[in-house]
């Protein structure tokens, strides 16, 4: 439009001849400029003294001239002699005292100066564009709305092409000021809670009797000068339409230091509550400011109604609702970055701290939403993790017990678990790493773990999700609500549906597959039960009930027979005792004996140890065994004499030792002690088929109970009187930890797989000297086939075999080619 | 010194007294149970014929079913009678 009037003149200047000048024309120029420059002057001609000089020019032809030579004296006026005076007069002269309150007054007087010196040019571009509008004597251009335009572009371009970094400073330091004075009246004119007022004086700093908004003793305050001068100053900058161009920069530098500030004093480290809409009414206040920072911007639809009035002609304080909206939304965008950006960085405590920390992830999700950091988020947090729980000073049970409160968190967070998947993959690879993760995992969801029953909690929710159905493909979801994933969701085989957010089933996923939690279930119920055996099983079956519903009922069906068992031995020494209570008591056993019947097919593989029991003892369990097969016809018992629990008295010569409960090899070595007074390490150890090693660490109990003591030449012989509490003391100490016994009485999950391996190893060795050379696959294939129908019921993965065959290469003991394995020429001994 | 034992708590397996750890039918051990059955021993009994063999009870009442002519024992061929 403007390029296109543009032309339009100047093809019309060409026309103009320069050497015809009517009569007349010079005076009738300079008494239109003059008129037009400076309207208010005493001898201004008449109005028709001015049309007929208006007429006589367009007549000529120059009546286009006008507006080119307005717009030029204006620019020439600006750069020669304006521009150099406004930033003179920004400026302090030297040795003036440097007060704020100083500075904002030359700060607004340098622009009122401005505005003098400009207001004249842009009074007669304005006429003339009204003219122009009119076609007053045939003048035609581009209009008054187009001129201003022209006018303003060049004073912004002349006046603000590379301001000194003084402008801007003062602007800052002025505008903080009026943000303070404002907020300090809003502050006073809203009702403000208890608590904040303290808050918020703290923050200020204020000493006693300073004026919160001005910062200055009360008698002293500007504040309402302040506000004064700032309604001023948004007033010529608005007319000068510099008010964007000077103001936004330092509102919006103002803006974000004061967001972050606050957000730093109020919310770092507070997970408890939400700040969502304490920040929305601080942000209200901040948003008056700005509307009296802006109060004099006129909207651009109303500027085009208005254009031709003077300033004061405008609305002032009610700035447009677009420019207030436009803020409103810059500062709810940065406010959401900010508080996003922060609560990330804060996400690791967050999670640690959860559930109580629920209004954090609320309002991080609600900020989430409006930003874009979810990959800042992933990456922030997955670092948090590896730097601050996944390092082996931390205990196994502390990771798992983050990682549920991760899960718990994250999905709140992000409902389609994508953030939950994609950060929690580090956690979930280094439990795999850590030997008793499953052995942690499944304490927890029995509720053995000390401190940790959030597991058992989730076992007994209402609605488990079975592991099984998570299998399945075909989950009847409609395809109407299917929704894609987020952008960053990990593109493996797992769809979108297969994303659980189950605590137990990520758990248990973590190994990817449930067998070997159920096989570890089984050896802590098998120690449970061979523990205490006190046949009382309710929370034992509770848990496998549980647990049945997780797994699948096929699965715990070993633990059910083990359950089985147990019930079974009690309703058989039931059965036993009432037959020896019948016998006449000469014949009466003399050992309360009971036993814990086991299925040994069902059961976990027992520590295989064997001890001689005292004759007393193995003669009543031989009366024992004689009763169970007469009421269990063609069926026997094997006793696993190290097994079970021993109730004993001890009496002493001056002492009663009452109720002490002891293993059997404790009681077996006492009962010997008590046919005999004094044994050598070699004899007892005879006399139980016993290592002397272990002889010597279980007499250990018995002298720290001051039973038995070791005296010279190695043997031990009983204490019939007490020692001396001195004596006893030395002792306890010297024995403390002599005790130390292996707690669990299956045999361990790898020695369980030392044993397999040890097997395959005996038939890969068979294969390969009689096929000389065979492949990974086929190894595995053949002792799948064989293996899997032997005694040893076992499967084993293919990269575990390779696993395995690689360390025997390592070792010698095999040798890998082109693909084969086959074993050495001379065999490695 | 004295020392009395007030209950001696003893842990046992039991097993079946049979001359072979497995059942001849089901290869599943005998102290485990047949295919069918979940829970061993009482429910998922031995039996005995005259010719000394033994099998689950229900394998070999399976496999005595299945025989149209002859009921012999899956062993030794000889003609299957329950030992009483």
């Amino acid at each position: 439009m403007r390029s296109c009037t543009y032309h339009l003149s100047s093809s019309n200047m060409n026309a103009v001849q320069p050497n015809s000048v009517p009569q007349g024309l010079v005076t009738a120029w300079d008494t239109v400029t003059t008129a037009l420059l400076s309207p208010d002057l005493d001898n201004a001609p008449s109005e028709e003294a001015l049309s007929d000089h208006l007429d006589l020019l367009c007549r000529c032809g120059a009546g286009q001239y006008m507006e080119g030579w307005l717009l030029d004296t204006l620019h020439m006026n600006l750069t020669s002699a304006v521009a150099p005076e406004f930033w003179a007069g920004l400026k302090l002269q030297d040795g003036e005292e440097v007060q704020e309150r100083r500075r904002a007054r030359v700060l607004l007087q340098a622009f009122r100066t401005l505005l003098a010196r400009l207001e004249p040019s842009l009074g007669g571009l304005e006429q003339i564009g009204r003219w122009q509008d009119e076609g007053r004597a045939g003048l035609s251009g581009p209009g008054a709305q187009s001129l201003s335009e022209r006018a303003f572009t060049g004073i912004r371009a002349i006046l603000l092409f590379s301001p000194p970094d003084l402008l801007h400073e003062r602007m800052l330091e002025f505008l903080s000021r009026t943000f303070a004075v404002h907020m300090s009246q809003a502050g006073q004119a809203a009702p403000r809670r208890e608590g904040e007022d303290e808050e918020e004086e703290a923050a200020m700093g204020t000493e006693g009797n300073v004026c919160q908004g001005c910062a200055v003793n009360p008698h002293d305050c500007w504040c309402k000068e302040a506000l004064k001068l700032l309604r001023e100053l948004s007033h010529i900058l608005s007319r000068l339409q510099l008010l964007e161009r000077v103001s936004s920069e330092a509102v919006t530098s103002i803006l974000h230091k004061l967001i972050e500030q606050r957000m730093e004093q109020r919310c770092r480290g507070e997970y408890e509550i939400s700040f969502l809409s304490d920040f929305q009414g601080w942000l209200d206040q901040v948003l008056g400011w700005v509307s009296r920072v802006f109060a004099s911007e006129v909207d651009v639809s109303r500027m085009a109604s208005s254009a031709a009035g003077s300033g004061g002609e405008r609305a002032v304080g009610q700035p447009s609702s677009a420019i207030l909206q436009r803020w409103r939304h810059h500062m709810q965008q940065f406010f959401c970055r900010i508080y996003a950006s922060m609560r990330i960085e804060e996400l690791f405590s967050i999670i640690r701290d959860f559930p109580e920390s629920l209004p954090a992830i609320e309002d991080l999700k609600f900020c989430l939403d409006r930003t874009s950091q979810r990959q800042q988020l992933l990456t922030s947090l997955k670092t948090a993790f590896e730097t601050r729980l996944l390092h082996p000073g931390v205990h196994t049970s502390d990771i798992i017990t983050v990682y549920i409160s991760a899960i718990k968190a994250l999905r709140h967070l992000d409902p389609s678990m994508v953030i939950l998947q994609v950060a929690c993959q580090p956690i979930r690879k280094y439990l795999r790493t850590r030997e008793d993760t499953v052995r942690q995992i499944v304490g927890s969801l029995t509720g053995d773990a000390e401190g940790c029953t959030d597991l058992a909690n989730e076992l007994s929710r209402a609605d488990p999700v079975t592991l099984e159905t998570q299998d399945s493909e075909d989950e009847g979801s409609d395809p109407e609500e299917w929704t894609p994933d987020p952008i960053d969701a990990l593109t493996d085989k797992t769809g979108s549906k297969h994303r659980s957010s189950d605590i137990i089933s990520l758990l248990v996923s973590i190994y990817g597959s449930k067998q070997i939690f159920i096989d570890e279930y089984r050896t802590v119920l098998a120690d449970r039960l061979l523990q205490q055996l006190n046949y009382s099983t309710a929370r034992e079956i509770r848990n496998v009930e549980l647990l049945k519903l997780r797994f699948g009922e096929s699965h715990m069906h070993l633990c059910e027979v083990m359950l089985k068992d147990v019930a079974d031995s009690r309703r058989i020494n039931t059965n036993i005792r009432e037959e020896e209570s019948r016998l006449p008591p000469e014949e009466q056993p003399p050992l309360a004996l009971s036993a814990m019947i086991l299925s040994s097919e069902f059961w976990p593989a027992l520590k295989d140890e064997r001890m001689e029991l005292p004759a007393v003892v193995t003669q009543a369990m031989e009366a024992y065994t004689h009763r169970y097969e007469k009421l269990k016809a063609m069926r026997t018992l094997n006793w696993k004499s190290h097994l079970g629990t021993v109730t004993l008295d001890l009496e002493l010569e001056d002492r009663t030792l009452s109720n002490l409960s002891v293993s059997p090899i404790h009681a077996a070595i006492i009962l010997h002690f008590q046919d005999k007074a004094s044994w050598s390490l070699e004899e007892l150890s005879g006399a139980l088929a016993v290592p002397q090693e272990v002889v010597r660490r279980k007499l250990a109990l018995w002298q720290q109970h001051g039973v038995v003591r070791e005296e010279a030449g190695g043997r031990y012989a009983v204490q019939e009187t007490a020692p001396s509490s001195r004596e006893k003391q030395d002792r306890s100490v010297l024995l403390m930890d002599s005790d130390e016994e292996g707690d669990s009485n299956t045999a361990t999950q790898s020695e369980q797989r030392e044993e397999k391996l040890r097997l395959f190893w005996a038939y890969i060795q068979a294969m390969l000297t009689n096929l000389e050379s065979m492949t990974l696959e086929r190894i595995h294939t053949m002792l799948r086939m064989f293996v899997s129908s032997g005694p040893v019921v076992t499967e084993m993965e293919i990269g575990e075999l390779q696993a395995f065959l690689d360390k025997k290469v390592r070792d010698h003991q095999l040798i890998s080619s082109a693909g084969v394995y086959r074993l050495p020429k001379s065999p490695h001994h | 010194m004295k020392v009395k034992i007030k209950q001696w708590n003893g842990v046992a397996s039991w097993s079946w007294v049979a001359n072979d750890d497995n059942c001849g039918i089901c290869r599943a051990p005998f102290n485990g149970c047949c295919p069918d059955c979940k829970v061993p021993g009482d429910d998922c009994p031995l039996v005995w014929g005259q010719c000394s063999h033994c099998f689950h009870m229900h394998c070999i009442l399976k496999w005595l079913n299945s025989q149209q002519v002859q009921q012999q024992c899956p062993m030794c061929r000889q003609e299957w009678k329950f030992k009483e």
